[in-house]
């Protein structure tokens, strides 16, 4: 057992424990002590030090502060908001009406504590994933339950911030959402993490749980824009029902440690996954994404594009796993995954898996790495754009391509000028470009 | 139909699984020191080979089997094999093919060898390694005017100690893996070819190997050193008999190619699959590599049709600037035959290529898995893989892997990688149909269809035998 197992136990033990919630906080803690600590030999975590975790002594839990306010900008767009700061729920950043589909755990009726206690920590496979086990052994009262019942729909977009910012030592944060929608029922929910710039230590656990029902559809997006000395570790497990539909986005920056799961697992016939990600790690940065899609039933479909721009000396980890069950006849699966290695100390370790027990699949997973097509770039500057700009109108482009696709304008619009302002620090190359 | 089509395949009989009765010297079952140390004396060995393998023995004894494949089989018990295996009629080396024991000679014939200068095939140079000593060697003379070595390894030691002491163990060290550390202790024979500086090598050179005698393991080592400029195409076929219990075979096959040298590495392995229940066969743990120095060029091609489990993974490690690698291969399992087979490209120079082209093939309940690394080192500037791993399902029992690692520090380097899986369809096969071919023959068209890439790329005479394996291995198989 290392020493952070030890620490997080600590860390649980510092928790209110609510009744309702013990059984799920206490098989959580018993997988998480027997799960071995990963090495470079565990799989899963090949490419992925934990070291920083290690490093870091994460000893005490991380207050809510004030004052924030003015270093995050949020998205702007009409939707419902819950502001979470440092894990604990803000309710003067938040909107105060909430509509009956949504609650924070602590103030969930008791037929929304039924919900809960049906699929908290029971969509998640925790044995195989070492960090929702965590999840389970740290959850609280400051989670969101998203509830659509059959045929409602989710009249406005959920849209979650969690703001992470210093307090003094390196500190912890646990965030948690469970989103379940009935048969035919539809939710858009947005998950922003975000944290204030400065140099302290931090960790972030986070875990989504998700039941798409028969014929539901959600829109899921996730944008990890924190700074670069935020550890996060982050899971996004999902079940889809019979003809649901699942459409994820999601985009992240790097850094000394960020791990995203996406777990999806196709249980009904018909179900289907559209998945786009795109990860930009720039100077020591890290960042590490593990698809895994379970297809376990005939008739089902599914899509993942991922891009990378990997520059500095950035290190970026992509797996991308199609399992296709035996019997899960007629499934379309396709997985892409591209990078740009803009940097001759940038790393990228990519590994797209194709594991299928039927013969009636069509599967395709392709996978490249390069750097700026040198003739994409020749062509624009012998048109008189100017080295800078062409990089940054091609590197832009790659990842414009996926960011054209988010249905939701306004994190089409939020995005594509932080994105942008990666790839230059020129402020009138930006604006002459539109980015800005 | 297809149901009726798939049994008939089923029951293919494994044609090459009849066992020879030759008097043979076996040694009892176990390993320890004293068995390396009478293979070695048996061999009449020097004392820096003795002390070679002992060191591959005292770092297999503290190593683990490696779990990490894609496949299950029982666990191997190292101690009940017997680690040396030679027909009595051996004792007394022969001097020519005449005085070959005919029954051996009739064992090759039966599968279809071309020992006889005058055979059909003549123009292959084979050396013969019959369960753990190479046989006899055709050819020799016509080779050693061009001033090409192609020998046993056991022959090597104490006529070319130089060249061995110089280059075994150098591209796949003595502790590199398990099967490996094994290998180096306790091998016990193998082909070594040596082709000198601006020397094309004149003809194929080819070895045939056959596990004969019960409870043996075979370890055989291949040793090919291409000097500056030279050029050869190597082939290696395999076979054994048929038997209830597992056998084992851990080869190591090593090739050097020095500055502008090329070598062709072609394989057929047939090893026998086990029966219809995945009774028996061979457990196939290969450690085969090759270095490639400055615009030197490797190229691996194999069929896999053979072997229980496969465990094998080809690899070229690209040191010199503008060395290429390259990957052909075919892999076909069927009943309970698992295979975890690929390659490892890694690019250390500048401007060096790799192709990879990979053809599963499954059927049964069988599994085929492909696992392959590309790796570009910070200094392959310029540096270029193309990576194609296509599978065919046949049958709704099976499984079909794909695991592609692919690790870059080089932003001039391109890697490019797609894999697909699709089963023969429907559509293809009422196209055939429709012309008059009879589904068998539209099967057979179609499966050769899908690994022509692989074919082309191996000798003649070995791609007229490897399409016919398929063929029958496949006979009827959809409908």
């Amino acid at each position: 057992m290392s020493d952070f197992q030890q620490q997080a136990l600590q860390l649980a033990g510092q928790q209110d424990n609510p009744d309702w919630l013990a059984q799920v906080r206490k098989t959580g803690a018993q997988q998480w002590l027997k799960s071995p600590w990963p090495t470079r030999k565990t799989e899963n975590w090949k490419y992925t030090p934990l070291a920083p975790l290690q490093r870091s002594e994460f000893q005490q839990w991380a207050a809510k502060t004030s004052g924030w306010q003015d270093r995050i900008e949020f998205l702007e767009l009409d939707a419902t908001r819950l502001v979470f700061v440092n894990g604990e729920f803000d309710a003067d950043a938040s909107d105060s009406e909430l509509p009956a589909e949504v609650v924070r755990f602590g103030d969930a009726t008791a037929d929304q504590h039924a919900v809960i206690a049906e699929h908290l920590g029971h969509i998640v496979d925790s044995e195989q994933h070492l960090f929702a086990a965590l999840s389970n052994a740290w959850a609280s009262e400051d989670g969101v339950l998203v509830h659509v019942p059959k045929n409602g729909e989710l009249s406005k977009p959920l849209y979650i911030v969690h703001v992470s910012t210093p307090t003094g030592v390196p500190a912890t944060a646990n965030q948690r959402l469970l989103v379940v929608l009935e048969t035919g029922a539809r939710a858009s929910v947005i998950e922003h993490f975000a944290s204030t710039d400065d140099e302290q230590d931090g960790f972030v656990n986070s875990l989504t749980e998700v039941n798409v029902g028969e014929n539901a559809e959600l829109r899921h997006y996730r944008i990890n824009l924190e700074e670069e000395n935020l550890l996060h570790v982050g899971g996004i497990h999902a079940n889809l029902q019979r003809s649901a539909r699942l459409r994820g986005f999601t985009v992240s920056l790097g850094s000394k440690l960020k791990r995203i799961d996406y777990q999806i697992n196709h249980c009904g016939e018909g179900a289907h996954l559209d998945l786009q990600g795109v990860y930009l790690p720039k100077n020591k940065q890290f960042v590490d994404y593990h698809t895994n899609v379970q297809h376990k039933v005939p008739h089902c479909t599914s899509n993942e594009v991922f891009r990378g721009i990997i520059s500095d000396s950035a290190h970026a980890v992509f797996n991308g796993r199609i399992h296709i069950h035996k019997d899960a006849q007629k499934t379309l699966a396709e997985l892409s995954n591209k990078n740009l290695l803009t940097s001759s100390k940038a790393e990228i370790d990519t590994k797209p898996e194709l594991e299928i027990y039927a013969d009636d699949v069509k599967c395709a997973h392709g996978a490249t790495v390069s750097q700026l097509n040198k003739d994409a770039m020749y062509y624009l500057q012998a048109r008189g754009i100017s080295r800078d700009e062409a990089q940054v109108m091609l590197s832009f482009g790659f990842i414009n391509e996926l960011l054209q696709d988010v249905a939701e304008p306004a994190v089409r619009d939020y995005l594509a000028p932080r994105l942008a302002g990666l790839f230059s620090s020129n402020k009138e190359l930006l604006q002459h470009l539109q980015y800005e | 139909m297809a149901e009726q089509q798939v049994e008939k395949m089923i029951k293919r009989e494994y044609a090459a699984g009849f066992h020879t009765q030759i008097d043979t010297d076996t040694l009892p079952p176990g390993l320890n020191e004293d068995v390396v140390r009478f293979i070695s004396a048996k061999k009449g060995e020097p004392e820096w080979m003795l002390e070679w393998r002992l060191q591959a023995f005292r770092a297999w004894e503290k190593m683990e089997e490696p779990s990490w494949a894609h496949v299950n089989y029982p666990k191997v018990d190292f101690q009940s094999l017997s680690y040396f295996s030679q027909p009595k009629s051996m004792e007394d080396r022969p001097k020519s093919l005449d005085e070959v024991d005919p029954e051996l000679l009739r064992t090759y014939e039966k599968l279809g060898i071309p020992v006889h200068e005058q055979e059909m095939l003549a123009g292959v140079a084979v050396d013969m390694v019959f369960d753990s000593v190479s046989v006899v060697t055709t050819f020799r003379e016509k080779l050693k005017e061009a001033g090409v070595i192609f020998c046993s390894i056991s022959e090597a030691v104490h006529e070319y100690p130089e060249l061995i002491k110089k280059y075994l163990g150098t591209v796949v060290p003595q502790k590199d893996n398990y099967y490996a550390a094994l290998n180096s202790a306790v091998f016990s024979d193998g082909s070594f070819v040596y082709i000198p500086k601006g020397v094309r090598c004149p003809m194929e050179l080819s070895t045939y190997f056959r596990i004969n005698e019960q409870n043996t393991g075979q370890f055989e080592r291949t040793l090919i050193i291409a000097e500056e400029g030279s050029h050869v195409s190597y082939l290696e076929g395999c076979t054994a008999p048929m038997r209830d219990e597992n056998q084992l075979h851990a080869a190591v096959v090593e090739l050097v190619a020095l500055d502008n040298a090329e070598i062709k590495y072609s394989t057929v392995q047939n090893w026998y699959p086990g029966d219809e229940e995945g009774k028996g066969g061979i457990f196939n743990f290969v450690t085969k590599r090759g270095i490639c120095h400055t615009n030197s060029k490797i190229s691996w091609t194999q069929v896999e049709t053979g072997s229980a489990v496969t465990w094998k993974y080809p690899s070229c490690i690209l040191r010199g600037d503008n060395s290429v690698g390259e990957f052909y291969s075919v892999a076909l399992t069927n009943n309970h035959q698992q295979a975890d087979t690929g390659t490892k490209m890694i690019h250390i120079g500048k401007n060096t290529r790799s192709t990879i082209i990979s053809k599963g093939i499954s059927a049964g309940q069988s599994s085929n898995a492909y696992r392959g690394l590309v790796r570009m080192n910070p200094g392959a500037e310029g540096a270029r893989n193309y990576t194609q791993c296509d599978s065919l399902l046949i049958g709704d029992r099976c499984g079909a892997h794909t695991f592609p690692y692919i690790e870059s520090k080089n932003p001039s380097a391109v890697i490019e990688h797609e894999a697909t899986t699709s089963k023969v369809s429907e559509d293809q096969m009422f196209l055939c149909q429709q012309r008059g071919l009879d589904p068998e023959k539209a099967v057979s068209m179609i499966v050769n269809g899908f690994c022509r890439e692989v074919f082309k790329e191996l000798p003649m005479e070995f791609a007229v035998e490897a399409g016919k394996l398929l063929e029958v291995s496949l006979e009827g198989s959809v409908g």
